[in-house]
């Protein structure tokens, strides 16, 4: 009697049809290998929201019963593999207020696995992840995070490649014959995905995570409030109102303190302050009003607050004067303003090797224009990556020109 | 013998913000709610309150701007917001502005102009609460003004087609299939057109976009100053919904004024006024073609040529042949036109 349960972390709506084919991928693949599965969404991530992390699980054992007995919980208090599909998720997750931040590993198990897309070393991700007080193995499947919407998707292969690795992590559940069986079945796979599966078995890379190994940091939390302090018609304390920076000049707002947003964060800007003309288009069109004003009348992105949408690079006037930079290239939250205050020279040359690293900078997460997946993955395969298959929903392509 | 007159209350003179260095640096509308990334409801709350200032009610019916901005017990308003149901915003408002006038006037708090704003999703304000912001529009001894922000479905349910939703677009009740590619046939309400048509005594109905930041604060000031319950329109790009890379929101607002699709105009006490990009339209600048906004959405991923071509003759049509261009559909038969002496 055993039971296998996996969780799928990922990016709300960008990767919901992703992890959603995952989670189903695992319980079709138990049944081709003669076991029993369940997949379910976290019903507490409803309503998704662009970018904010949220959790599929899928539960795969070897009878009935046991199933059932894992069934018979809201969601799984830990988990034998935390599948995460993009690896900025590496530095915690928050999916609601008062959640805190919570480690990417904190429901595997002692010598369970984090499997992870993702192109970083080792070393670089246990920067990012934070210490536990357990041994387990991180393993990683190499690709880029699979981004796409709601209605149109990337058919990169991501989600077979994940479940290839699956069977290598836990072959007593999943065998390979087994995934390659129910991706011919299913309606969205193919041979060309049983070849991609089973290449994600061959090349999986796994590493065993020390308890001295990871990020240090203590994650920020808060006390939930209890069952009697939550009534009807309950009142909240509104937010004040803010105050100037520093010498009556300037403005901080305050902001919500139980909510930070920043995990929902896959690209960070970062911005040249001498470059500012100081036009404010970036403060007043931020819709999670990150943007403080500084005393020089330049504008500073609260890292707390920036959720990383991109429209403040996409509204400025000045070329290369906010650029959007992978979050994986950043350790903390400290203000950019503060450091290029203390030192410009160093922050100028700070500045040049985040925003100079062309594969950091380019990331794309969603739809931009008709064509684009096809154009990335063609992209992708010129230089060695998959063959892609046709595949946007519903869609007629032989009535269409792009 | 009982009074019976009907009198105003006196509001609050916004003045128009002239630039956007003159606009209030403070945000009543501040960060921590759990919105999509470029969310453009979200800078639509934030612009509303930042252009009405500290004494304003704000009043929310269900949809992402009250479940996001509410997320487990907190809040990111500065000032006070009371949650209401889905289709009674108009009813909230008009209560509360009545309610607001009685405590004054008996005395039980002091009288001062007090703005009262509640906004409410196209789902809640089109499609449910329609009737509701109507019977509102006819109360003019109060001030309210209801903001409907139409992100053009049920956004926070995961996208169902709301009364709202363009033609053909994919949401989750129309999934674009092999057999058939059209599952939403019906073209879009046209709610601030008929707002202004079908009430002669609210004094101020516009059309707005975050997009143009503070050319909508001032139609927000507009509203509040003008007195009486008034109606604005807001067009909100949703990445969640419409499918597009969060980075585009603030573009695809402009491109759906520059095609034509969304006119801006403002209806005051019977005039209609073009404003922004939508002026130079009237005034002979070319649209850009619908196409150039259809195919930046995923939601349109699926439109061949001749869906394309339909949308653009519908959105030509808008222009051409309606009585007041973009604004109401209306035609005057060539008889009426010559017994009321017009050319």
């Amino acid at each position: 009697m055993a039971a296998l349960i996996c969780e799928v972390v990922y990016r709300g709506i960008f990767q919901k049809n992703l992890a959603a084919r995952i989670a189903r991928g695992i319980v079709l693949s138990a049944r081709k290998s003669g076991r029993w599965g369940i997949a379910f969404g976290r019903y507490g991530d409803s309503p998704q929201r662009n970018g904010i992390p949220a959790k599929d699980f899928a539960i795969v054992a070897d009878s009935k019963e046991e199933l059932e007995q894992n069934m018979a919980r809201y969601e799984p208090k830990h988990t034998d593999v935390t599948i995460v599909l993009d690896d900025t998720l590496a530095k915690g997750v928050e999916s609601w207020a008062w959640y805190g931040l919570q480690p990417i590993n904190r429901l595997t198990v002692p010598h369970g696995t984090v499997l992870m897309t993702s192109l970083q070393s080792f070393d670089e991700l246990l920067k990012d992840i934070h210490k536990k007080d357990a041994i387990y193995t991180l393993a990683l499947v190499r690709a880029r995070a699979s981004f796409s919407g709601l209605w149109v998707y990337r058919e990169d292969h991501t989600e077979v490649r994940i479940l290839g690795a699956l069977a290598r992590i836990a072959p007593s559940f999943l065998t390979l014959d087994g995934v390659g069986q129910a991706i011919k079945e299913i309606e969205w796979g193919s041979d060309l995905k049983v070849e991609s599966a089973k290449k994600a078995y061959g090349r999986i890379e796994t590493r065993e995570v020390k308890i001295t190994e990871g990020s240090a940091e203590i994650p920020f939390s808060f006390g939930l409030p209890k069952w009697w302090e939550m009534r009807e018609g309950v009142t909240i304390p509104a937010i004040p109102v803010g105050k100037p920076k520093e010498g009556g000049k300037g403005y901080v707002p305050e902001r919500n303190p139980y909510f930070k947003k920043y995990t929902s964060r896959t690209m960070r800007p970062v911005i040249d302050f001498d470059k500012c003309v100081k036009c404010t288009l970036c403060w007043i069109q931020c819709p999670d009003s990150c943007f403080d004003v500084m005393p020089d009348g330049t504008y500073d992105a609260n890292m707390e607050a920036c959720c990383g949408c991109g429209v403040c690079e996409a509204v400025c006037p000045v070329e290369q004067c906010i650029t959007m930079v992978n979050e994986s290239l950043f350790e903390d939250n400290a203000s950019q303003w503060e450091m290029w205050r203390t030192d410009k020279d160093r922050y100028q040359a700070w500045m040049a090797g985040k925003i100079g690293d062309k594969v950091a900078t380019v990331r794309s997460h969603g739809f931009r224009f008709r064509g684009q997946y096809e154009q990335e993955l063609k992209r992708d395969l010129d230089t060695g990556g998959v063959e892609i298959t046709a595949g946007i929903p519903g869609e007629n392509a032989q009535h269409k020109t792009v | 013998m009982a009074e019976t007159t009907t009198f105003t209350n006196a509001t609050q003179i916004l003045e128009p913000f002239r630039g956007v260095k003159k606009v209030t640096i403070e945000e009543y509308f501040t960060s921590g709610h759990r919105t999509c990334q470029g969310c453009e409801s979200a800078l639509v709350m934030k612009l509303m309150v930042k252009a009405a200032g500290p004494r304003t009610i704000v009043l929310g019916s269900t949809g992402c701007m009250y479940v996001a901005n509410t997320t487990y017990y907190t809040t990111p308003w500065v000032v006070p917001w009371m949650h209401t149901q889905l289709g009674s915003s108009g009813s909230a408002a008009l209560g509360t502005a009545a309610g607001l006038k009685a405590l004054m006037r008996k005395g039980k708090m002091k009288a001062e102009p007090i703005n009262v704003i509640a906004f409410c999703g196209d789902g809640g304000g089109a499609d449910m609460g329609i009737g509701a912001i109507s019977a509102t529009l006819t109360h003019k001894e109060y001030n309210s003004l209801i903001l409907l922000y139409d992100n053009e479905s049920y956004a926070n349910t995961d996208i169902q087609i709301s009364g709202m939703t363009p033609f053909g677009a994919h949401t989750t009740f129309s999934p674009p299939g092999r057999a058939k590619r059209i599952m939403h046939t019906r073209w879009k309400k046209n709610m601030a057109g008929m707002m202004a048509a079908g009430h002669p005594e609210c004094r101020y109905v516009a059309t707005v976009c975050a997009s143009y930041a503070v050319e909508m604060m001032n139609r927000v000031r507009r509203a509040l100053t003008i007195g009486g319950p008034t109606f604005i329109h807001s067009l909100d790009p949703c990445p969640k919904g419409w499918d597009y890379d969060p980075m585009l929101s603030h573009e695809l607002g402009e491109l759906a004024i520059e095609t034509g699709l969304f006119p801006l105009y403002e209806v005051e006490d019977g005039q209609v006024r073009y404003y922004g990009k939508t002026k130079a339209i009237v005034e002979g600048r070319a649209r850009k073609p619908v196409r150039e906004y259809l195919l930046k959405q995923g939601r349109f991923a699926h439109f061949t040529e001749e869906d394309l071509a339909y949308f653009q003759r519908k959105v030509d049509a808008m222009w051409q042949t309606w009585e007041i261009p973009a604004v109401v559909p209306f035609k005057r038969l060539d008889a009426t036109k010559s017994a009321l002496g017009a050319t």
